[in-house]
């Protein structure tokens, strides 16, 4: 059985296959403006006046994007959920973006907790809450806290070899300021970007369509709302229990291992007593032995005091 | 019959990977640049259950807790070897590593 048919969920539908969504060319435009803006709003030496430019590139290629796929997709909406989608999104998209534009790390990793929020939101949009909740727990939970910690870390020990920058980069090192190869790597993202944006809007129409509702048992279809309103969650736990069970235990595994392993990398070796004690070689060295010069004073080979060295006969 | 239709979340997640995807190749610091991989992760998380939604069954959130997992155990040992790496160059800067190309 692949899976449990959430059969009581209205079917996610397909963006229209007939002729192009949005036209190759104005997905081609739209990703060579973000790149532009991309380079003007990543992190470098530049004047502020040029990041604000950047930033506005971005926000237009954004909103005219959201405009086209508006267009396309409006007259429809009877579930209400068309609005947080893009509000979303759009706060996903831009807490993203400021991931990767902002100098500072610790406000990185807090726009990226923004980003898992709104992802979170996304996911309840889907049906998905359990996930959703999961994803908070354990990204914004757990994990960010981690970062921070690291990044409070490392910078509380690097503060003294900050380079001397003025106005709002105070106190930041060079490898945050200045940001490599900005423009190689905008050309390599938004390419990408276009490929994947173009694979999806304009070749969609070969996907293998979903299970038709006809094709499910009509008593499942007949089903009342009533499990749509507990949502997948009682579901998602029977397929993960009883199909997944394996994979499961090797998650555990996984992160058992990645536990061990994690303590033993991140180990600092501290000078212990014992340490100070412990012989270094085979031979046996008598540790009490006092360094006096009298050579007659305790008879004992194989030590290390070259008093003793000098006179082998006692 | 709603508005949204599965490539606006599919969308979504590839703008959100690409970005995540050019943060990595620009930040120069370490820590920010697995904080990236982490949104590449986020970014195919959002894929994997707008799929589980449009087949209509439960495979693709049960690849997601099993990411989730994955994306833990990352973090957890990524940032063991960043503090270790730290440790001997008293910097979180890649190019301080420019060595290892060989």
């Amino acid at each position: 059985m692949l899976g449990i048919q959430s059969t009581s969920l209205p079917p996610m539908p397909l963006l229209l296959a007939d002729g192009a969504v949005i036209a190759p060319l104005a997905i081609l435009v739209l990703c060579v403006v973000a790149g532009v803006g991309t380079i003007l709003l990543l992190p470098s030496r530049r004047q502020p006046g040029q990041r604000k430019l950047g930033g506005a590139l971005l926000l237009a290629a954004g909103l005219i994007l959201a405009a086209l796929l508006v267009k396309t997709a409006a007259g429809q909406d009877v579930s209400g959920t068309g609005p947080y989608f893009w509000i979303f999104s759009a706060i996903a998209l831009a807490g993203a973006m400021r991931v990767i534009t902002h100098p500072r790390p610790v406000y990185s990793a807090l726009y990226f907790v923004l980003t898992v929020f709104a992802s979170a939101g996304l996911f309840v949009l889907m049906y998905a809450e359990f996930m959703a909740a999961a994803l908070v727990l354990i990204y914004a939970g757990a994990i960010l806290v981690t970062y921070v910690f690291v990044i409070m870390l490392a910078a509380s020990a690097q503060s003294q070899s900050q380079t001397a920058l003025g106005g709002g980069l105070a106190g930041l090192t060079e490898c945050d300021v200045v940001s490599r190869e900005p423009l190689v790597a905008a050309c390599i993202g938004f390419a990408l970007m276009g490929v994947l944006l173009f694979l999806i809007f304009d070749k969609a129409g070969q996907i293998a369509p979903p299970p038709s509702p006809a094709a499910v048992p009509a008593a499942a279809v007949a089903a009342p709302d009533a499990e749509s309103i507990h949502g997948s969650t009682q579901a998602l736990g029977a397929y993960l229990f009883t199909d997944q069970l394996v994979n499961l235990e090797l998650a555990g595994l996984i992160l058992t291992v990645a536990m061990v392993g994690a303590i033993i990398i991140a180990r600092r070796r501290v000078p212990s007593v014992e340490d100070a004690f412990e012989p270094s070689s085979e031979t046996i060295t008598a540790a009490l032995t006092p360094l006096s010069d009298d050579p007659h004073s305790i008879p004992v080979y194989g030590t290390t005091n070259p008093a003793q060295k000098a006179f082998p006969e006692t | 019959m709603s508005t949204l239709a599965l490539q606006h979340y599919l969308a979504v997640g590839g703008i959100m990977f690409v970005i995540g995807l050019i943060g990595f190749i620009t930040r120069r610091n370490l820590i920010v640049m697995f904080l990236c991989t982490e949104l590449m992760f986020q970014a195919v998380a959002i894929n994997l259950i707008a799929f589980s939604r449009f087949v209509g069954n439960l495979a693709g959130q049960t690849f997601v807790i099993f990411l989730l997992v994955i994306a833990a155990a990352e973090a957890s040992l990524a940032l063991g070897l960043v503090v270790l790496l730290f440790r001997q160059k008293n910097t979180l800067d890649a190019d301080a590593w420019r060595e290892l190309k060989g």
